[in-house]
């Protein structure tokens, strides 16, 4: 148990270690993730910054090589593996949704070098949501208001200040440091109880669509009706793959200038023109109702076919931020009618 | 006179200049027979008329790091596609506005019409060209880095 | 719900199912409610029962004009990239447009995305679209759940508050300035046309910008787009950007990288607003899609007091004007060409 004033210092101590990053307000009119200095506290209105965490995961661009043809350069025409510029990080301040989109992620991305040495050197401290709003669904997707799956320590804000609890070894260890912290009384812990039980119930209720769609006949969903009035709205911006903390598509290219140049990724998405483009020239997915309907379709059927759960953590990004207000919720209702 | 020589160990600007095959080309191919003499630093990229220079071919000059931009073309009047020139020049008027109104300096990209028998007149634009963008300086804003 | 709002909507219901039931079109583009506030669906009626689902309030942002091309193919037979579309009338399309929608439908037509006699134009004039940004800013970010709009004010409720604002705080900023609300071109029309407004500083925010000293602009510039995740939701949204290739998927030559780094975001979006000039409306669409609220539609406005100053022309206003950068005048303005100022100088 930390009162506000010694979390804050604890934060501080820990700015010495660790890079830290939290919600705040950008000067743009919404709150995403910035450098937070000081033992800053985020920002923490309820539901979700505007970007998720993956850019702290899988960032764009995220050089993977780099190389020269300079040939007064020693090390021209071999490959180079980029140096490692970022120090540790620690995210303050993340959903219990974002945190799930990390583990998430995680099942695609098991075997990629670059995803899992940062998943090693992030440490990602969460708050849990007291209080949702009106474009969160959590718990639909199998995830919770005050879940810590993904999370190296879970933060409950109470009057009195915050209830830090350790959920892996390393918050565990991070948590030691807290010199001021002490054991909350009888009270303390009834009011953290309270928001465990509570949280959920302002939330539509849990659907568990997962195991039901993965029952469903696959070729029943993608002749659905519903996909042309859908697709009408949708002008295949991105808004809803980038903002989306389990989109997880990346494109490489090389760039050079000069005699160098340096391999990069950044984020793709399905709903740009260059998706599934063949060299031919022909693409396969060239209309739009087939990009909107492969995406849905990826994220709730194909994705939880091969991992398990749905490839969505109920964060509403999408359904706040698309211009013409496509829903995913309704999407699930509609598959789930099927 | 204007000073033509690059002194030893003076930045030397990289000038990126688009010149149309019938009239500025010929004209810097003349200036070069004719012994006019004129910076070193402009780098020739010959186009078949100035209006087949695009915004992205200049702005992609700026991004490979060019610290200066010229594109000529013939007089109005005198294009060999007719009118290759007069679209150019509204398009260009538009970018070289746009570009000062985001900030980049008005010197980095310059715009003449000379034609192919404007051996001196080509000379004279190349070093009042290099001396702008010498004193502007290296580009700064535009260069993409890694 | 406002009774103005309320008698275009019926009106425009009334119209498009006329429109369907009797065959003329073979579907009605326009909006109806989604599941969110203050956000429109735009809505493809396909049969006359649908007509019934349209809806027409504030919050109509994206340009319709964006869908006309896509949508009009859609109703051809298909046929191979090269070959000629096939003779004869084709399926016609209906759609409501307000006075920017209906110019860049022009653009289009001069443009020749659209065939002027594919389209069924149901004109009415725009009361200015309201800005979503602006009301989240007003509640300070707090959740929404429902907002009723009434003629002048809208009243908008979520957990724990109520609140009026008036309606005309929060118009977006490109309808504010804009001076004209009614249609150019159009078959019907819903209401009365209301005549150009009188805006004398309409282009306050790009004089303002104009004002900085260079150093000052760049840094104006790179602030004000350091927030973009590259979504191109802006480019989606304009019905100007129909490159079959957009120059960023370019790759040989490659003009913009494709991450966000800064430079290459200048780029996208100093190219981006470029390729709108002469061509741009101000529809406004760009600002209300991009989710970051980035403000690009100084970039376009800027172009657009050029294009007025240097050759006089606006966008979109009639079929007959060419667009002013597919045309010239032997006299146009000549006095950026360093040769033309070199002699000025010597005389």
């Amino acid at each position: 148990m930390l009162p506000k004033a010694d979390f804050q210092s604890w934060l501080k101590e820990l700015s010495g270690q660790f890079d830290i990053f939290g919600p705040k307000e950008n000067g743009k009119g919404s709150v995403d993730w910035q450098r937070l200095e000081g033992g800053e506290l985020p920002d923490l209105a309820p539901g979700v910054p505007k970007g998720s965490i993956k850019t702290f995961f899988f960032p764009q661009p995220e050089t993977l090589l780099e190389f020269s043809a300079r040939p007064k350069q020693e090390d021209a025409f071999r490959l180079k593996e980029p140096k490692e510029t970022d120090n540790p990080r620690l995210l303050v301040g993340v959903r219990p949704c974002d945190a799930r989109s990390v583990v998430l992620n995680s099942m695609p991305y098991e075997q990629d070098p670059y995803f899992q040495r940062r998943r090693q050197s992030v440490v990602l401290v969460g708050f849990a949501c007291s209080q949702g709003c009106s474009t969160c669904f959590c718990t639909w997707t199998g995830g919770s208001p005050v879940g810590t799956e993904g999370l190296d320590l879970m933060v409950f804000v109470l009057e009195e200040g915050l209830y830090v609890e350790s959920v892996t070894e390393k918050g565990e260890r991070l948590l030691e440091g807290a010199s001021t912290q002490r054991q909350p009384n009888d009270s303390e812990l009834q009011a953290v109880q309270k928001i465990r039980q509570s949280a959920p119930s302002g939330l539509p209720e849990a659907m568990e669509p997962a195991p039901r769609l993965k029952e469903k006949d696959l070729m029943a969903l993608y002749n659905a009706p519903f996909w042309q009035e859908l697709s009408d709205s949708c002008i295949n911006c991105g808004t809803c793959t980038f903002l989306c903390p389990t989109c997880y598509c990346f494109d490489i290219q090389d760039e050079t200038l000069k005699g160098k140049g340096r391999r990069i990724r950044y984020w793709d998405s399905c709903m740009f023109p260059l998706f599934t483009l063949h060299a031919s020239g022909h693409n396969p997915r060239g209309e739009k109702v087939k990009r909107v309907r492969n995406r849905f379709m990826h994220k709730l059927k194909y994705f939880p076919e091969r991992f398990g759960p749905l490839s969505c953590v109920g964060c509403g990004r999408c359904v706040r931020d698309c211009p013409v207000n496509i829903d995913i919720r309704q999407v699930m209702k509609e598959l789930l009618a099927i | 006179m204007n000073d033509t020589t690059i002194k030893k160990g003076e930045w030397e600007p990289k000038i990126i200049a688009f010149l149309c095959n019938w009239c500025s080309y010929a004209g810097a191919d003349l200036a070069g027979v004719s012994r006019y003499q004129y910076p070193p630093s402009l780098r020739i990229v010959r186009v078949p008329c100035s209006g087949r220079v695009s915004a992205n071919m200049i702005i992609d000059a700026l991004r490979s790091g060019a610290d200066g931009v010229l594109v000529s073309g013939c007089h109005p009047g005198d294009c060999h596609y007719i009118s290759g020139n007069y679209y150019a020049r509204r398009r260009f008027a538009i970018l070289k506005k746009f570009l000062e109104f985001v900030g980049i300096e008005p010197d980095r990209v310059n715009f003449s019409w000379i034609s192919a028998s404007e051996g001196e007149q080509f000379a004279q634009v190349a070093t009042e060209v290099t001396e702008r963008v010498k004193k502007l300086g290296p580009a700064r804003h535009l260069v993409k880095e890694f | 719900m406002s009774t103005m709002n309320q008698k275009i909507t019926e009106e425009l219901r009334q119209k498009a199912r006329q429109l369907l039931e009797s065959g003329q079109v073979a579907a009605f583009l326009g909006y109806t409610s989604g599941s969110v506030p203050m956000v429109m669906r735009p809505f493809v009626a396909r049969n006359p029962e649908d007509a019934d689902r349209l809806e027409w309030n504030s919050f109509c942002v994206l340009n319709l004009a964006n869908y006309l091309p896509a949508l009009l193919k859609s109703f051809e037979p298909p046929r191979r990239p090269n070959e000629p579309p096939p003779e004869g009338p084709l399926p016609k399309v209906g759609v409501v447009a307000t006075g920017c929608w209906s110019r860049n439908m022009v653009v289009q037509v001069q443009e020749n995305q659209v065939q002027r006699e594919r389209l069924v134009i149901v004109g009415v004039s725009s009361r200015g679209m309201v800005d979503k940004k602006k009301v989240l800013r007003i509640i300070e970010n707090r959740d929404v759940n429902s907002v009723d709009e009434q003629d002048n004010t809208l009243v908008v409720k979520g957990p724990g508050f109520e609140e009026e604002i008036n309606r005309w705080d929060v118009v977006r900023d490109n309808c504010k300035t804009c001076i004209h609300p009614d249609p150019v071109i159009f078959d019907d029309m819903i209401g009365e046309l209301h005549g150009d407004r009188q805006i004398p500083d309409r282009f306050r925010q790009v004089e303002e910008v104009e004002a900085l000293s260079p150093e000052d602009r760049w840094k104006w510039f790179t602030s004000e787009i350091e927030s973009c995740i590259r979504c191109y939701a802006c480019r989606n949204a304009c019905p100007l950007c129909y490159c079959p290739t957009c120059f960023v998927d370019d790759s040989r030559p490659q003009w913009v990288g494709k991450s966000i780094e800064p430079v290459d975001t200048a780029i996208f979006h100093i190219l981006r607003a470029y390729h709108c000039a002469g061509r741009c409306t101000d529809c406004g669409s760009c600002e209300s899609a991009c989710p970051m609220g980035i403000r690009m539609r100084i970039l376009t406005k800027k172009l657009q007091k050029d294009v007025l100053e240097l050759y006089g022309a606006e966008a979109g206003m009639s079929i007959q004007e060419p667009l002013p950068l597919t045309t010239y005048k032997k006299d146009d303005p000549q006095d950026f060409i360093l040769t033309e100022s070199l002699k000025g100088e010597k005389k």
